[in-house]
């Protein structure tokens, strides 16, 4: 027999990877389709056309982003089987049922809508091509919806009971609005605005720090850095909502989360500080250094300047999550969001001394390099806040009813690498590919030669409306969307 | 072995109701992805660049939705069979994980292909392989799900043995024999995608001869090798409903027949709804032969479903969304259904 450990070690990894790998694209599909639509919209409403230019501009980032989620997405549709069986077995008859709601309610619908919206350009009138983008946008945060559901279970899994080692469903309704999906849905669902939005802004100061088409993207620099204004605030707000919830229902994993070891100080008093910087010692279980602020904690957690708030020490030493991931990435999440929030500020204080117009924004040179430079960071707080997430829930795969070890295949090493190795290999193709593409494409810049398709035309029909004979002469069909 | 749990009269026909479904959703991708595969294993063979990139254009519109059903049978199986999915995934590992790579470079390739220059070739290349690369381990976890696998004796059965356990020369033949499938199938769609004076369109007419005969021959051998493999085959096949089998046979040869007289006629659409017809039923006489085991003498229906009272609002919601998604998956290959010509590459019109 090969160390348990060590195998369950690896099927983590194998699982984080294709997760971690997964999550660059989704957010960024959610965050797109609903700023397509409100530039479709704006184009529709106002009949100007470098709302057109774009939005198909934007349309082709989308079409890019959306293929690597599709292709590292159909990974995860299995990988729940493959690595992790007993799990599945176990909660398939809630978790499965929430993914095949997934898969039948939303991600059948977006990809039948994105097909009409990339490729209906004059094949179908105006107002029924924004409808289609519409239910993009409204499929994908509906996606969103259903896989943030199945995860929150896992953290908060109410509404269920476990009987001869399978999960029966005793509330559909506890079961599907459990505590943690009411914060962490909205707080998920921000984040990919916030994604999406950071990556719209950071593409129009690019082109506005080059000097190229400006006029167009003068329009989506302010508008996405406006709507930031909104948008990065409530996001920190809605993060400190779900650190209460994880406080309420895991005092465990906000514990690791925090570095906090002991529940009352040497005296019997509370212990209130909280660790800014920390080093812990799992084996000792406490700090080895800390740079602690007293009464931070508590207010933090419970909005009070004195209160308990159970430690790591209040646990066995079996149920105690890791520390040093969840501990770093959590700030790392944190300072990341802080940050975004401060440029958003910082955005709104040129526009009110009327410094957003391009040439003005011109002078601005550091403004417009931190706003392109911008948008790394929502991806680096949406991979951190996860894993702070996944792993500040360890030991259990179900909290407090499965642990981990349980619910793991039963897996040979080497096939656990191989697969590690290969996914690797997979996924960074994927991924250099999306990126390269983009800086293609967005090198390129818009296209603005092409006429505007005003809906449907005889020139844009699609080519099922022409006789056989006529199609293939003359000249060369469409594949692509005229673009 | 026992049922995990009591269940309900009620709960036995939305099980079966959903063991027929799965069955319907893997056969459409089949169907559908099939023919999307067999052209990219035609273009490593066929093809020069600028054909390869109209292949792969054929399929622009429609290729994700295919693959989109591969995904709706996850989720179902998930959701409704979770001690099959659960048990059955982890013994195919390796398989599948090569399936997925293949997908993965499949799609990688179908997308970047329209933006790339210098790096054409290799998605070109990516492609064909991707779309070898699934049908063969997709073929060869059809064969491994076939000879069954062992279990566990508890109550939850999970998968017991080794994860090479899916690698026997049965499960390569059916590898090969769905590459060889896949390739006909190939054919018979870029004969109803292309324009008929274009070079592949008769290309891919002697490609369609000879991968005809050779389906022939792999089909029927796999068969044969059931019958003498499998117990529980042979005696369905030979045990009192023998004559349903017979006509089921029938239908497919004259389906086959049918097939090639329309496909000699230059009727390629009829051509492509008869081989439909052929492997729905062959499909069916599968399952049909399968029953009322799930994974043959390994866990039925029944023990690999759902053992508890959540499906029932899963299939009402399925009653509603299945004919949605049939409709617009008809709509997005009626939208593109005209024939191409080589010049309709990707970027003709870049």
């Amino acid at each position: 027999m090969t160390d348990p450990s060590l195998m369950i070690g690896l099927a983590r990894l194998d699982f984080g990877w294709i997760t971690t790998m997964h999550i660059i694209y989704p957010p960024l599909t959610i965050g797109l389709a609903a700023f397509l639509f409100f530039s479709e919209w704006r184009w529709l409403k106002t009949n100007h056309d470098e709302w057109y230019r774009l939005t198909r501009f934007f349309e082709k980032l989308f079409i890019i982003n959306f293929g690597a989620g599709v292709a590292t997405g159909i990974t995860m549709e299995m990988a729940f089987g493959i690595l992790f069986g007993p799990f599945s077995q176990a909660a398939g008859p809630f978790f499965g049922n929430i993914l095949g709601y997934e898969t039948i309610t939303a991600f059948m619908y977006e990809a039948g809508f994105i097909g009409l919206m990339i490729f209906g350009w004059g094949k179908i009138g105006k107002k029924m091509h924004l409808f289609a983008t519409f239910n993009v946008m409204f499929s994908s945060m509906l996606s969103a919806m259903w896989i943030l559901d199945a995860n929150s279970w896992m953290q908060t899994p109410t509404g269920v009971h476990l009987e001869k080692g399978l999960f029966v469903v005793d509330s559909w309704t506890d079961a599907i609005f459990n505590p943690n999906f009411l914060t962490a849905f909205p707080h998920m669902l921000i984040a990919c605005f916030e994604i999406g939005l950071f990556f719209v802004a950071s593409v129009s100061a690019w082109m506005i720090y080059k000097n190229r088409h400006t006029k167009l993207f003068i329009r989506t620099l302010t508008t996405s850095l406006m709507a930031l204004v909104i948008v990065a605030p409530l996001q920190v707000y809605m993060g400190d909502a779900l650190g209460r919830t994880v406080a309420e229902y895991d005092p465990a994993a906000l514990a690791a989360m925090e570095g906090h070891w002991h529940t009352y100080n040497a005296d019997g008093s509370p212990n209130t500080s909280w660790n800014m910087l920390a080093w812990p010692n799992e084996e000792k279980g406490t700090n080895d250094f800390q740079i602690a602020i007293p009464h931070v904690l508590s207010l933090l957690e419970d909005h009070k300047w004195v209160s308990t708030v159970p430690g790591l020490d209040q646990f066995k030493k079996a149920d105690r999550p890791p520390v040093l991931i969840p501990f770093y990435s959590f700030r790392i999440m944190v300072v990341a969001g802080m940050a975004l929030m401060l440029l958003a500020f910082w955005a709104l204080y040129l526009r009110i001394r009327g410094q957003f117009s391009a040439t003005k924004l011109q002078q601005h040179r550091w403004f417009l390099r931190a706003v392109i430079l911008s948008s790394t960071l929502p991806y680096i707080a949406v991979w951190t806040g996860w894993w702070t997430r996944e792993i500040a829930r360890q030991p259990w795969i179900i909290h407090g009813l499965m642990r981990t070890s349980e619910g793991v295949s039963q897996m040979s090493i080497t096939a656990e690498i191989i697969w590690f190795i290969g996914f690797v290999f997979f996924d960074l193709l994927v991924w250099f590919g999306a990126w390269y593409f983009f800086s293609k494409v967005i090198h390129k810049g818009p296209d603005m030669k092409t006429a505007v398709i005003h809906g449907v035309t005889p020139e844009t029909m699609h080519l099922g409306d022409m006789p056989d004979e006529e199609a293939s002469e003359g000249k060369p069909l469409f594949v692509r969307p005229t673009v | 072995m026992q049922h995990i749990m009591n269940i309900t009269h009620d709960y036995q026909w939305i099980t079966l109701v959903w063991w027929i479904l799965i069955g319907l959703f893997v056969v459409i991708y089949i169907i559908l992805d099939g023919s999307d595969l067999g052209a990219g294993i035609y273009s490593l063979f066929h093809a020069d660049s600028e054909e390869k990139g109209s292949i792969m254009a054929s399929m622009a519109g429609t290729w994700d939705a295919n693959e989109t059903w591969l995904v709706v049978v996850g989720g179902s199986l998930f959701g409704t069979f979770p001690i099959a999915y659960g048990s059955l995934f982890h013994y195919l590992m390796i398989p599948l994980m090569l399936v997925l790579w293949g997908i993965i470079m499949r799609a990688v390739s179908l997308e970047f292909h329209h933006y790339s220059e210098r790096s054409r070739v290799y998605w070109d290349w990516g492609f064909g392989l991707g779309s070898l690369i699934v049908a063969f381990f997709a073929g060869v976890s059809l064969g491994a799900f076939l000879q069954g696998f062992p279990v566990s004796q508890t109550t939850v059965p999970t998968f017991t043995g080794s994860y090479l356990a899916f690698l026997t020369p049965f499960s390569v033949w059916t590898g090969v024999t769905a590459t060889i499938a896949a390739s006909l199938a190939g054919g018979v769609y870029l004969r109803a995608r292309f324009d008929r004076k274009s070079d592949i369109y008769h290309k891919a007419l002697k490609w369609t001869n000879v991968m005809f005969y050779l389906a022939l021959l792999a089909i029927l051998s796999t068969v044969i090798w059931s019958f003498i493999q499998f117990p529980w085959a042979r005696n369905k096949w030979i045990g009192p409903y023998w004559w349903a089998f017979v006509l089921a046979g029938a239908v497919v040869l004259y389906a086959t027949w049918a097939m090639r007289h329309a496909s000699h006629q230059k009727r390629d659409v009829s051509a492509m709804l008869w081989l439909a017809v052929i492997v729905f039923i062959n499909f069916a006489i599968m399952m049909v032969t399968i029953f009322p085991w799930f994974v043959p003498d390994t866990m039925t229906i029944f023990d690999a479903a759902n053992p508890s009272n959540s499906s029932g609002a899963f299939t009402y919601t399925m009653l509603v969304f299945v004919p949605v998604m049939l409709c617009y998956n008809f709509y997005q290959a009626w939208v593109f259904r005209a024939r191409l010509s080589k010049l309709a590459g990707y970027d003709s019109h870049a």
